[in-house]
């Protein structure tokens, strides 16, 4: 169209220059015509003809006034002397006229006319000499006058051929000049002819455009009538001109009633009025844009009955020749506002979701690790007792499967940031044979409870040292040999280990065969889902949750390898395992673990513990190692102590009433008391990666699980103390208990049953304060389990988790059933 | 040719306007005119009021020159060179006669005539000379009087018919 446009331009352009060039042509032309119309009008010419043959005539005249004086004599000679001054006359006009200037080159017309000329100024003395002498001379003059005739005769005609030659050739030239007029003419005239085309066609364009802008206009109004959005025209003063059918349907509005009033009182709602206002001044003074040209903005409009809801709008400047207008386009979102709100919420649940499930599983961690650390704890303690061959037998079984179980706890603790994502392997240097060997005699006394036989071997070369995920291996093994136990009677369960040559990386192969009741054949795809229970005779009795085999798939895909299992009903099951293993050396004994008897004694310790038995194990742990325990019951005590004299360690439990472990840290290091930069090292139950960063970033030193292990303890003094300068010397301090010799355990059993029957019988009072009912309500929980009670423990972590919503009918229920639990617990026992 | 022909419209109008100074100046009273006393050079005749003989009006040099002297420099197409000729406006001339006519017959001493139309006496229009370059003209020399347009003043004196007119060795002139 455009191309199409710049041609037709471009033809009317050469056509004006074809018609501008043809007109200055013809304008030439036409002066031309002039001079020569000029020329020939003004003819300087004065009738040469006639001049020519009246030159003959005078000397015609002149002879005949010669003749007539000859034969008659008495005539006056004046008339001779008359027609003589008149030839004379002429011949000078032939002689010096400009126009006979061209002729006189002519010898044929020249010659005669000089000869002439001589021969009248040849008569002259004597037509002007005395009239006798005239009157005698006149034969002569006669006889003189037939001589030059025949010259005058010659002048005449070769002049009036010149003239007659002249005249062709102006008529020539005329007639080129008009002919050439002509061509000109007939140019410019076809030149307008193709103008006037042109024009014509540009007419018929223009209709056509005309035509195609009411059709583009009317389409424009289609789409604006039918637009989902607001569309609203103002002028600059803000003035509605155009208000379409969707703005009328939002704003509730008619376009009759709104047009030309101000767009600031009919959709701005009150508000913003102002601001509006503003905003449309600031336009108007210098053209300031705010909202105008800046793309979508949220705003909020008002509909006729006033209701003010929020819009996306956009507007824009535009130019209807010469005035500017404002086009404004707007949404009415209030639904997509209310879904926005709707999906934020949901949003903000599930991640509150996700954080109640983060904290129920710290707590889980912390809960079940709780009772744990004091089996293990008090386990550590005995084994410092004397003991019989069978009962330090016992003992080590009974630590092994508690520590099995400690890992098993771990290990789901291990599935679920597996599921997060956040699991890494843990691989360290392991003794197979060790591994397997301690597997086994932790599960003997299982296997034998159902008269089986349990052994292990290696089948092929031995690998005695490898690189593995031994944790995991071990968990594994130990599902899969508790499986083989729990459903065989009476039978033999083996373990055999072999190096799968060659492979590169090494795999080991594990099975674990038993002569149980086998798994039907229909079953054995499923078995290793999660929650996958085989109904079964035998199993009926002994149940489970079916998350063993999940877990151990997980554990073995994880690691890299594969779990299979083969298996005959009544016969028996065959669970294989390949790993990749990694051989390894044997590590130099104690390497990375720093002798514990480097570990310096007599330190000051403080120790931050709110649970009481977990207090008294540490205080026993560390008091045996040869250290002075200072103890502090909360994060504020600590703090208190802290800053009253210095220590060589701090250890900083986390989860505390009245002040947290990390607060107490964070005031610790903060403060300008001795204890800044002693190591702090956090204490906790809470083995979850990201708590462990949490504590790093309050500022602790390093972590310590529970329960406290000897080993792990000596670990971190040595890191800590050993080799630096006592902070601490024994003179002028005195540690706030002494080492306590006498059945401590028996002491807190008592002390446990005076705290909790205070509880109750303050619970009994229905106190006000809900969240000193929490606070302990938790604190005896925490000990509860460990006294052998857990039903008084989940009924008082209800009586908490009530207290805590402050709901007062739930927790009046929620007391009584504790008081219920209380009175049917089991005598409290540390031992049991 | 149309452009002869806008010469003529030309011509008449000036003509026109020429024949309004002439009905102007006849308020000269009718009468008679000195004698002349040195030999006659012109005789007008017609239809004039003022004569000095049997209904003609006679002229000497003298009495030519009496009635001022108007000079026009001019080149003419049968004399080389510019010459200045020295000699009396016809238009005075007419107005001294009382001329009432529109043509004029002018003839030359061999009896050859032309008709000048009254409305060519304008202001600085033709001039009866009697003087070429500050010399009397002689009969040989188309004296003693030749009817001289301005011809290199005026482009409209450049025609044939205008050339026709200037009559030399002109020694008569009959109003019509």
């Amino acid at each position: 169209m455009t191309l199409a446009n710049g041609f037709r331009r471009a033809g009317r352009d050469v056509l004006l220059a074809l018609a501008f060039l043809c007109l200055v042509a013809i304008a030439v032309l036409v002066k031309d015509v002039v001079k020569e119309l000029r020329f020939l009008s003004s003819a300087d010419s004065d009738n040469v003809h006639w001049t020519l043959s009246q030159a003959e005539v005078e000397f015609l005249e002149f002879r005949n006034a010669v003749n007539w004086a000859r034969t008659v004599p008495e005539t006056p000679l004046s008339t001779v002397i008359v027609e003589f001054d008149v030839f004379y006359s002429r011949t000078s006009t032939l002689a010096n006229g400009s126009q006979y200037s061209p002729l006189r080159e002519d010898p044929a017309f020249d010659a005669p006319l000089v000869e002439v000329r001589d021969r009248l100024n040849g008569m002259i003395p004597l037509i002007d000499g005395p009239r006798e002498d005239l009157r005698a001379g006149l034969d002569d003059l006669a006889a003189q006058i037939e001589d030059m005739r025949a010259l005058v005769r010659s002048i005449a005609t070769t002049g009036l051929q010149h003239f007659a030659l002249e005249s062709d050739e102006l008529r020539t030239s005329l007639a080129t000049t008009l002919l050439r007029l002509a061509v000109f003419t007939g140019l410019l005239l076809l030149a307008l002819a193709a103008l006037l085309m042109h024009a014509y066609r540009t007419a018929q364009q223009t209709d056509k455009r005309g035509k195609e802008l009411a059709i583009a206009y009317a389409r424009l109004n289609t789409i604006l009538n039918t637009s989902l959005d607001a569309v609203v025209v103002t002028d600059t003063e803000g003035r509605v001109q155009n208000f379409n059918p969707a703005a009328e349907r939002i704003f509730g509005r008619r376009l009759k009633d709104v047009r030309n009033k101000h767009i600031g009182d009919i959709i701005v709602p009150e508000h913003l009025r102002e601001a509006h206002d503003r905003g449309m001044a600031r336009f108007a003074a210098d053209g300031e844009r705010r909202v105008i040209g800046q793309g979508r903005v949220k705003l909020e409009g008002m509909r006729a009955n006033g209701e003010v809801f929020p819009v996306e709008l956009a507007i824009e400047t535009a130019h209807a020749g010469e005035e500017q207008l404002l086009v404004a386009f707007l949404r009415d979102i209030s639904h997509r506002v209310a879904s926005e709100n709707e999906l934020v919420q949901a949003r903000d649940k599930a991640l509150a979701g996700e954080q109640a499930k983060a904290e129920f599983l710290a707590m889980m961690t912390h809960e079940i690790r709780t009772p744990l650390n004091g089996i293990l704890g008090n386990l550590s303690l005995m084994e410092d007792t004397k003991l019989s061959s069978d009962q330090a037998r016992y003992m080590r079984n009974m630590k092994i499967s508690g520590e099995l179980l400690m890992r098993h706890v771990d290990a789901v603790l291990d599935v679920a940031r597996f599921e997060s994502g956040a699991d890494t392997a843990q691989e360290d240097v392991t003794h197979l044979g060790h591994l397997m060997q301690d597997l086994v005699d932790s599960q003997t006394s299982a296997a034998h409870a159902h008269g089986n036989a349990l052994q292990w071997g290696w089948v092929g070369t031995p690998e005695e040292w490898v690189e593995v995920d031994s944790s995991r291996l071990q968990q594994i093994l130990l599902n899969l040999v508790g499986n083989a136990i729990k459903f065989t009677r009476e039978g033999r369960i083996s373990i055999e280990a072999e190096m799968i040559e060659p492979g590169e990386p090494a795999q080991i192969e594990i099975r674990v065969s038993d002569t149980g009741s086998g798994i039907a054949e229909g079953d054995l795809a499923r078995i290793f889902e999660d929650f996958q229970t085989v109904s079964h005779q035998v199993s009926d009795s002994v149940g489970g949750t079916g998350l063993g085999l999940g877990i151990v798939r997980r554990f073995v895909q994880a690691m890299g390898g594969e779990i299979g299992v083969e298996s005959t009903l009544g016969e028996g099951s065959t669970f294989w395992l390949r790993i990749p293993v990694m051989p390894a050396e044997e590590p130099s004994e104690d390497k990375g673990a720093l002798p514990e008897s480097e570990a310096p004694s007599d330190l000051e310790i403080l120790l931050v513990e709110d649970n009481d038995i977990n207090m008294q194990l540490a205080y026993e742990v560390l008091v045996g190692m040869g250290h002075h325990v200072t103890e502090a019951r909360d994060g504020q005590e600590a703090v208190d102590v802290a800053n009253k004299r210095p220590f060589d360690l701090v250890l900083m439990d986390i989860r505390m009433p009245v002040m947290d472990g990390l607060t107490a840290t964070k005031m610790i290091r903060e403060g300008d008391g001795p204890n800044w930069d002693a190591p702090i090292v956090a204490f906790s139950a809470n083995v979850l990666p990201e708590a462990r960063d949490r504590f790093a970033a309050a500022g602790m030193s390093d972590f310590l699980g529970k329960p406290l292990q000897r080993s792990e303890l000596a670990q971190i003094i040595v890191r800590f103390c050993a080799g630096r300068e006592r902070r601490v010397t024994l003179d002028g301090t005195t540690p706030l208990l002494v080492k306590k010799k006498e059945s401590p355990m028996e002491k807190l059993r008592a002390r446990y049953i005076s705290e909790t029957s205070a509880l109750f019988e303050w619970l009994a009072g229905l106190p006000e304060d809900t969240q000193a009912i929490a606070n302990r309500a938790h604190q005896i929980a925490g000990s509860a389990a460990a006294f052998g009670q857990p039903g008084v423990r989940e009924a008082l972590l209800l009586v908490e988790q009530v207290a805590e919503s402050g709901d007062r009918e739930d927790l009046v229920i929620a007391i009584n059933e504790a008081q219920a639990a209380w009175k049917a617990a089991p005598e409290p026992s540390l031992i049991s | 040719m149309k452009a002869g022909r806008m010469y003529k419209l030309i011509e008449r109008f000036a003509g026109a306007a020429g024949l309004l100074l002439i009905f102007g100046a006849t308020s000269v009273a009718a009468g008679t005119l000195e004698e002349p006393t040195g030999p006659v050079l012109l005789t007008i005749s017609g239809e004039i009021e003022n004569t000095n003989g049997e209904g003609t009006a006679a002229f000497d040099l003298e009495m030519l020159r009496a009635l001022g002297a108007t000079e026009v420099t001019t080149d003419t197409i049968w004399t080389p060179g510019t010459i200045t000729f020295t000699g009396v406006e016809l238009k005075t001339l007419l107005e001294h006669v009382g001329a009432t006519g529109t043509e004029i017959d002018a003839t030359a001493i061999n009896n050859y005539t032309v008709v000048v139309p009254v409305e060519d006496a304008v202001e600085d229009g033709p001039i009866l000379a009697y003087e070429m370059d500050g010399r009397l003209m002689s009969r040989r020399d188309k004296g003693p009087l030749w009817l001289i347009y301005p011809y290199a003043s005026n482009a409209a004196y450049r025609t044939e018919v205008i050339y026709s007119r200037s009559i030399w060795q002109l020694d008569r002139m009959a109003i019509d």
